[in-house]
């Protein structure tokens, strides 16, 4: 184990432009201060310099920021819109009223308070070169029109910025944070600072991609470097993304501290005085990282846990899908009850736990294994979340099936307490199966029913349909094709189509019928067994010595009786798929049978000396879309003992609950 | 504390005289619950006996098998679940009051107590209890209303600190008060309850009365004792969860049913102390002593009557 506790050593100031540059010509830095690579990693398109000072009071921050955006598009540019995220948390908002309508992640808005209220607000804009545009601002909303939506501002140019050139905005905003409901916010004397800067849009496929912040939505933005600094009060624990390259105590009781981000699309900070902070170094496959971990007080007992499940997900991720390059990563124990757990940014990250967290509850594990898992799907393979929330969180959902698997146990990376066990991959199929046939993963993130939906599609029908790739084209080859994927797409915004084409690739094979149900169709997949039946061939013959047959098990005259028998499959759902049958006789003989699964039913037949004792759809277990797992077998002789344990606890439930009330009632 | 350990005692071994009582609550239990939990049984019995999947339940318990089995629309909707184990939660508690008189007197007699008389005084004292329970049930509805509102006040204004673990800490406390305020409640309208039938009270308002006072005179001593049983209950439950974790085998149906059944068995005791306790304290302190009258002598002799006429003497008027 490479544990040292580091201090926060300063670092070679980076070679970033000043924060207030002159002119247009202004270039992207090629810095790699930040990631263990001698040369950046991605194609830099944006350059954050931002300097905000924290007002812990008023929740507030006070910043400039000026971006520079070096236009790659292959034409002029001469409007640009960017997200005021922040500006999501108002009561007519986009956001709200998809909460209202669908549900929320975290959040229930049943009457609106003044502190839930967040703004993000442009004080002044100019673009170098241009003067000031602030009058030239226009909020727009391009997904559902709501004029009162103030998510997107949209500002035209007095001149294109043309093909090849980079344009400089220098931006004045104040950002007043809510109590958290989703993300960010703060919480009694706690902040998460996610989403709080004026941020571009992603010129993509011919067009400005710049959304409107919904309920059911994330983000998307272009790959660049990020120089923030932050003053907040000296009492305060901080930590962001990105590596600190400075903290610097003010005469005014503050203090500034300076980040460097390379090759990342967003920037996240957190203040609390309350932090414990535990810090270690990783030696990854690219060079060392730099550990922190920000814990609450009540919690710094499970310092460990958390640092103990980001170092085994660190190795699993590397072992299966490639390097993790940054030098740094940030875990955040957020506030209790702040909506601010589970969740994702570059190099930082937030887990969810409690005072009371029994080690075989893996709550912890499984928060901070699939925020880490982001840092893939997300933060270096940067696909759009407005419109393919699948590929961020369904694909990490099911490599955290993987990853819990390999380091908890496939059957018990959830829960393991008192034999009362749960896997992650039986949950990602259950919340499938909520809402199997709501809607299809190929589909805008804000265009789902309603929020379970949404959670059952993206992340539980998306782990499950890759699992059940998995049992087609094979374990290996699925491995192969995930780090492909990873390698190829790194530091880029792949499509589903550029996903989907390098598992085709990779296996060899056509796989479109099955893409076509699974990720663009909403069909559901359940076959049955529909009966199972065996008689004796020669059954109007002596009834007696047949019956004395049937009863006297293991009797030597049993075996000379030829039994038909006929196994009836049917496909209940729309879902079409090949179907392996496994049929069993009782003397010990088993038959593989595979059904193309087209037609709605199908029967086989068998002429033996043996009779059916049970049949099976499925064997290998490698389907995990499949509606009802209870139906794939029919067993002939029953066995009654899972219900009749159930049934007992049940039934001990039910007399310790009718003593209790008799306790105190009489 | 020889007073408490008197009582304790003593109601104990009331309880250990008149195990029968115990058994067959315990019967009642069992049988209301058994037909409470039929809808279960058969649901699961038709989802689960001849399924391959199922077997996850058998050699452990995957609670994502079960919650699928839940989830099945075969399964009953959680209405007709829940609706039958709450009719059958009432008729246990309509059951325990109809008997409990009888088992009152039996605590109280130094002899084994006759099934007549033992329903006889269920039939006497059902309509006085009915009336303790009501005003049992105001009395104890509107404080635990009361504490638990407080409870939650409390704890929703320790939720703005930054203690993470204030709240947690006031909710233990508060659940404790709780806890303490009604079982001195209980033992207020247990001490009624003993009354009501051991003092042929028709007056059940003298029975309340009586218990109210005596409650609170002896409060220490009383809720020391029901504590105490209260406490040996909780070590019932997870001393019999825990040899269920530990002993039985995940596919031991047999061994799992007879020991949960053992636990509820045990479970009743305690309760029963509490009401052994009552008795004690009843016949201790509540009971009326029965005056023991001076045999009457016998008058002397009346002198005999005199012959002679007696002169009436007037008093001058005035």
């Amino acid at each position: 184990m490479n544990r040292t506790i580091v201090t926060a050593a300063p670092q070679p100031a980076a070679p970033a432009k000043p924060a207030t540059p002159d002119t247009a010509a202004a270039v992207i830095p090629d810095t790699t201060i930040a990631i263990n690579s001698p040369t950046p990693m991605s194609q830099r398109i944006v350059h954050y310099e931002i300097e905000a000072k924290y007002d812990p009071a008023k929740h507030s921050v006070d910043a400039n920021e000026v971006l520079t955006y070096h236009n790659v598009t292959g034409q002029a540019l001469d409007h640009f819109p960017f997200h005021l995220y922040q500006n999501a948390f108002q009561p007519n908002s986009t956001f709200v009223r998809g909460s209202k309508l669908m549900g929320s992640r975290d959040f229930h808005y049943e009457k609106w308070e003044d502190k839930y209220h967040g703004s993000e607000d442009i004080k002044s804009i100019e673009v170098v070169g241009q003067g000031d545009l602030t009058q030239n601002l226009q909020f727009i909303a391009p997904d559902d029109s709501n004029q009162d939506d103030k998510s997107v501002v949209e500002l035209r140019l007095a001149k294109p910025i043309p093909n090849g050139a980079s344009v400089q905005f220098k931006i004045a905003f104040h950002t007043n944070f809510p109590e958290t409901q989703a993300r960010s916010g703060w919480k009694r004397d706690f902040l998460l600072g996610g989403q709080w800067f004026p941020k571009v849009g992603v010129f993509w496929h011919g067009a400005w991609n710049c959304h409107q912040y919904h309920n059911t939505t994330e983000f998307f933005a272009d790959f660049g470097v990020y120089d923030v600094k932050l003053t907040v009060p000296q009492y305060e624990v901080i930590g962001a993304s990105g590596v600190e390259l400075s903290n610097v105590n003010n005469p005014d009781g503050t203090k500034t501290l300076t980040y460097h981000g390379d090759d990342i699309h967003d920037f996240a900070w957190t203040v609390s005085p309350r932090y414990k902070v535990r810090e270690s170094t990783y030696q990854a496959q690219m060079g060392p990282i730099k550990l922190r971990f920000l814990m609450q007080p009540a919690h710094w007992s499970q310092a460990e846990r958390h640092e103990k499940i980001t170092r085994d997900s660190l190795d699993r991720f590397e072992q299966f899908y490639g390097p993790y390059p940054y030098k740094t990563l940030t875990v955040v124990d957020p506030e209790p009850d702040s909506a601010a757990g589970g969740m994702e940014y570059p190099t930082f990250i937030t887990g969810e736990s409690s005072w009371f967290m029994p080690e075989g509850f893996h709550l912890v594990e499984l928060v901070v294994e699939h925020e880490f898992g982001h840092q893939y799907w997300y933060g270096m393979v940067a696909t759009n979340e407005f419109e393919d929330a699948w590929m961020d969180e369904g694909i990490n959902s099911y490599t955290e099936v993987k990853v819990l698997d390999s380091i908890l146990g496939k059957n018990t990376s959830i829960l393991n307490i008192g034999g009362v066990t749960v896997g992650e991959r039986e949950q990602q199929r259950l919340s499938y199966i909520s809402a199997a046939d709501r809607d299809p993963m190929a589909q805008n993130a804000y265009a789902y029913l309603n929020m379970n939906s949404y959670g059952g599609i993206t992340y539980g029908k998306t782990a499950s349909v890759l699992l059940t790739l998995e049992g087609i084209i094979g374990e290996d080859t699925m491995a192969k094709a995930m780090r492909t994927y990873f390698m190829k797409y790194r530091f880029t915004h792949p499509t589903k189509e550029d996903f989907l084409k390098t598992v085709e690739e990779v296996a060899g094979r056509d796989l479109h019928w099955y893409f076509n149900q699974a990720i663009y169709g909403s069909q559901v997949y359940d076959y049955e067994i529909l009966s199972v039946n065996s008689f004796p061939v020669a059954w109007y013959e002596d009834k007696k010595d047949n019956k004395e047959g049937k009863d006297k098990k293991g009797d030597k005259g049993k075996n000379d009786t030829v039994y038909q028998s006929y196994v009836t499959l049917h496909r209940k759902e729309d879902f079409e798929m090949p179907v392996i049958l496994e049929v069993k006789f009782d003397n010990d003989e088993k038959v593989r049978e595979t059904w193309d699964g087209k037609s709605r039913w199908t029967r086989f037949g068998y002429q033996k000396k043996a009779k059916v004792i049970s049949a099976e759809l499925d064997p290998d277990h490698t389907v995990q879309i499949d509606h009802n797992d209870f139906n794939n077998a029919f067993v002939v002789e029953s066995t009654s003992k899972p219900a009749q344990k159930i049934s007992n606890y049940w039934l001990f439930a039910m007399q310790w609950i009718a003593q209790a009330m008799a306790w105190w009632a009489v | 504390m020889n007073d408490q350990k008197g009582i304790l005692s003593s109601g104990l071994g009331r309880v250990m005289r008149n195990k029968r009582y115990i058994f067959w609550f315990w019967l009642l239990n069992l049988t209301l619950a058994y037909f409470a939990t039929s809808g279960f049984r058969r649901a699961a019995h038709a989802i689960l006996d001849h399924r391959f999947y199922s077997e996850r339940l058998t050699h452990g318990f995957d609670l994502g098998v079960f919650i699928a089995m839940l989830m099945r629309p075969e399964f009953p909707p959680t209405d007709s679940l829940s609706v039958p184990a709450l009719c059958f939660g009432f008729l246990f508690f309509l059951a325990t009051a109809l008997f409990l008189p009888g088992v009152f007197l039996g605590y109280s007699s130094t002899y084994r107590l006759p099934r007549e008389e033992f329903f006889r005084a269920c039939g006497r004292n059902l309509w006085r209890y009915i009336r303790i329970m009501v005003v049992a049930g105001i009395v104890m509805g509107i404080i635990a209303g009361l504490l638990f509102a407080a409870n939650i006040a409390i704890v929703k204004k320790a939720g703005e600190s930054t203690s993470e673990l204030l709240p947690v800490k006031l909710q233990f406390i508060g659940m404790g008060v709780i806890f303490l305020v009604m079982t001195t409640l209980r033992i207020w309208f247990d001490l009624a309850e003993a009354d009501a039938v051991l003092n042929d009270q028709r007056a059940v308002r003298k029975s309340i009365a009586a218990g109210f006072r005596h409650t609170f005179r002896s409060l220490g001593r009383l809720l020391g004792s029901y504590v105490i049983a209260a406490l040996v209950a909780i070590i019932i439950l997870l001393g019999g969860i825990w040899i269920w974790l530990k002993a039985v085998s995940p596919e031991g149906v047999i061994g799992a049913f007879a020991l949960s059944q053992i636990t509820l068995l045990l479970l009743l005791i305690p309760r029963f102390w509490q009401r052994g306790i009552a008795v004690s304290y009843w016949q201790q302190k509540m009971l009326v002593p029965v005056v023991a009258m001076k045999p009457v002598e016998p008058l002397p002799p009346a002198p005999p009557l005199n012959p002679e006429p007696v002169p009436v003497t007037r008093a001058p008027v005035a």
